[in-house]
């Protein structure tokens, strides 16, 4: 919905925001909001991953570009780059599920799983992902 | 009213955005698959990567190209040692793998799927936000211009990695 102050078709930053601000709050609006979300997060990472991976091609900025992301910032990125991942995959699935069999009445209890299976992925594959930086040197 | 009259598109555009519906459905599910496969291998412990043992003692004999510091053409550089448990993806193992034909085609694939599937996503959110069409089309024709380049640098690297080595 557009406000009546903006220049209707401004693809202004402020018309973005009144528009997201004016969704009902639930959770099919919830589902669309992070699948919207962790795409573009997703496209803004790999525009970035094709670009770093043009290292490559020479052993020595290759060594350089992994080491970049050796780090407890950009590990726990990564968890969240997993999550993203995850979300966007199993809803995803559960918007082509949903639209090949024209039903809808189980989409929030299909979301309530999306958001279980995210859940199980993250907490399993962050707790790999972390170990070396934030759980091993806890033990004793 | 006629197609053309609700949205201002032509029939030929509506059939082209039912494909693009489709394509988004097949492409997503490939990358289910490809993508997961992809995390699995590069991001968690696995025999693609090496072990901290294997990669520190790749540092101390040099292997990870510490002589070449000083040509490094990002300036001061240090190798960093891997923690106890840590996984390193390393120049190496990625061009080992990268020597398969397979691997070639599984990642070229990956590739062209992610690029697809994220150009014809970010044309819809374009799409909802942009009311403007001509702006529209000229960010979306950016958008896969953009996409283009991407996979062609992609499929490049893909390529080239492994072929100067042997």
């Amino acid at each position: 919905m557009l406000h009546k102050r903006e220049r209707p078709g401004s693809p202004s930053f402020r018309t973005f925001l009144s528009t997201v601000f004016s969704y009902r709050k639930n959770a099919g609006m919830a589902a669309w909001m992070l699948h919207r979300l962790t795409g573009l997060a997703l496209v803004l990472y790999l525009v970035m991953h094709i670009i770093g991976l043009r290292s490559l091609t020479d052993p020595v900025l290759f060594e350089i570009y992994v080491t970049t992301f050796r780090s407890p910032l950009f590990k726990i990125a990564e968890v969240m780059l997993l999550g993203s991942i995850a979300f966007h995959g199993f809803n995803g699935l559960r918007i082509a599920i949903q639209d090949a069999f024209y039903r809808s009445e189980n989409q929030r209890r299909m979301f309530y799983g999306v958001l279980a299976f995210t859940a199980a992925v993250v907490i399993v594959g962050g707790l790999v992902i972390l170990y070396p930086y934030f759980i091993k040197p806890l033990l004793p | 009213m006629s197609p053309r009259e609700e949205t201002g598109e032509r029939l030929s555009e509506k059939r082209f955005r039912a494909v693009g519906w489709l394509m988004q459905r097949i492409t997503g599910l490939g990358l289910v698959l490809f993508l997961g496969l992809h995390f699995l291998l590069q991001h968690l412990p696995n025999g693609f990567l090496a072990t901290a043992e294997e990669y520190n003692r790749m540092l101390q004999q040099g292997e990870v190209l510490m002589q070449q510091e000083s040509q490094s053409p990002k300036g001061a550089w240090a190798p960093k040692e891997a923690l106890p448990g840590e996984h390193v993806i390393t120049y190496s193992k990625v061009v080992e793998r990268l020597q398969s034909p397979l691997w070639k085609v599984i990642d070229i694939s990956l590739l062209l799927l992610a690029l697809s599937h994220g150009m014809q996503g970010l044309s819809k959110v374009l799409g909802d936000y942009v009311a403007r069409v001509r702006l529209r089309r000229t960010l979306v024709a950016l958008g896969w211009i953009a996409a283009a380049l991407l996979a062609w640098e992609g499929i490049r690297v893909i390529l080239a990695a492994g072929m100067n080595i042997g």
